[in-house]
């Protein structure tokens, strides 16, 4: 029975394998630089926190044309919030959600507000929800909603159980609104009373 | 055996016939035994190569195989049953049982008729604009790529002529580290 399971776990295996990334750092940088971000990748693998998005924000910083010290600053900032996004939703938080969490404190929400999302009760059924919520949240605040009212605005949907369906008609939605010149706060306000929650 | 006049043979092939549909009840002991002399090698000499599941068949092996073949083959059902491929727009819209080797079809497409080179980077192909390089459509106005992810979120961008530019139907970051936000693409399991 072992070797079967074996087997079957194999060739899973294989298929993730076949997806996955090697993450090298890219060649173009220079050796001091290269230097750093080795030993502060390393610092924080030891520290428990997950490197793929840390290679792969040097990777964009290279083709984006950064310079090695904001690619360094880059990574270092991101560093600090995959752990800050670590503290808020335990060690055993996977790769999305953690990503998630670091891209909405780097969009200006606060640890506490991330916090209380990830504390409520409607969080706890669904990590995979809870990622798009926060998907949508980071969403909003680049359409240029103020990020306290697309804060309280996505805490009061994950409160009431909102599906991933729900956030993405609400992205959809102030999308639209905004493209047909309705200001972005209006819209969210509007459209999560829409969904039947009162407004924050 | 029992008499067989022609009044009572069929109602006794009936009930031979019911019998011979049920399986002999067959002592363990026994059935190992014969299944060790069926797949032993016919002679010491003989160095006939023998796969190692055969050597080691038994009762609760072959239980044990049916069952993996049964559930390998439901796994294989539900990866054929997913839904077609997904435009990378679309936030979470494929759900299937959550599993770290479930590798998805996600199409990306992009309008720019204009165009005369684009291409997809992103966290899954190290933002190298020489893997995933798109096509375009037949009509011509229409950049396509598809490419199976693993479940996850994925930052990337569309490169159009050495141009960067956001996905306009997906979201966005608002990470301005390098000058130009991204847009995301999660690939959900449930």
């Amino acid at each position: 029975m072992r070797k079967l399971l074996l087997m079957a776990a194999g060739l899973g295996l294989a298929a993730v394998t076949a997806g996955a990334q090697e993450r090298t750092l890219p060649d173009k940088l220079a050796p001091a630089t290269r230097a750093t971000l080795e030993r502060l990748i390393d610092s924080a693998r030891t520290a428990g926190i997950p490197s793929v998005p840390l290679y792969d924000k040097v990777s964009e910083g290279v083709l984006k044309g950064g310079d090695d010290d904001r690619i360094v600053r880059a990574v270092r900032t991101l560093a600090r919030e995959l752990s800050d996004a670590r503290t808020v939703f335990g060690p055993g938080a996977e790769l999305p959600l953690l990503s998630a969490g670091a891209s909405a404190l780097h969009a200006g929400v606060a640890v506490n507000d991330l916090r209380r999302i990830a504390s409520s009760s409607g969080a706890a059924t669904d990590p995979g929800t809870l990622t798009t919520a926060l998907v949508t949240l980071v969403d909003l605040v680049a359409k240029r909603v103020p990020v306290a009212l697309a804060t309280s605005s996505i805490q009061s949907l994950v409160d009431r159980h909102a599906s991933d369906r729900q956030f993405s008609e609400l992205r959809n939605g102030v999308e639209q609104d905004i493209l047909a010149g309705r200001a972005p706060d209006a819209s969210v306000t509007a459209r999560i009373k829409l969904q039947g929650i009162t407004p924050p | 055996m029992r008499d067989q006049d022609n009044e009572t043979i069929s109602g006794e092939l009936a009930d031979a016939i019911e019998l011979l549909r049920e399986q002999p009840s067959v002592r363990p002991a026994w059935r190992d035994d014969l299944l060790r002399q069926a797949y032993a090698p016919e002679s010491a000499g003989t160095a006939a190569p023998t796969r190692a599941w055969r050597v080691s068949l038994s009762v609760p092996w072959a239980l044990a195989a049916g069952i993996a073949c049964a559930l390998i083959g439901a796994g294989g059902a539900m990866l054929v049953r997913r839904p077609a491929i997904a435009p990378a727009n679309v936030i979470a819209e494929q759900h299937v049982a959550e599993s770290a080797a479930v590798m998805l079809p996600v199409r990306f497409s992009l309008s720019a008729p204009s165009a005369a080179r684009v291409s997809i980077v992103g966290d899954f192909n190290n933002w190298n604009p020489a893997t995933l390089p798109m096509r375009r459509s037949a009509d011509g106005r229409v950049w396509e790529v598809e490419v199976r992810l693993p479940l996850g979120r994925y930052n990337y961008a569309f490169m159009v002529d050495g141009r960067l530019a956001r996905d306009p139907g997906a979201p966005s970051t608002a990470d301005d580290d390098f000058g130009t936000p991204n847009s995301v693409l999660m690939v959900r399991g449930s």
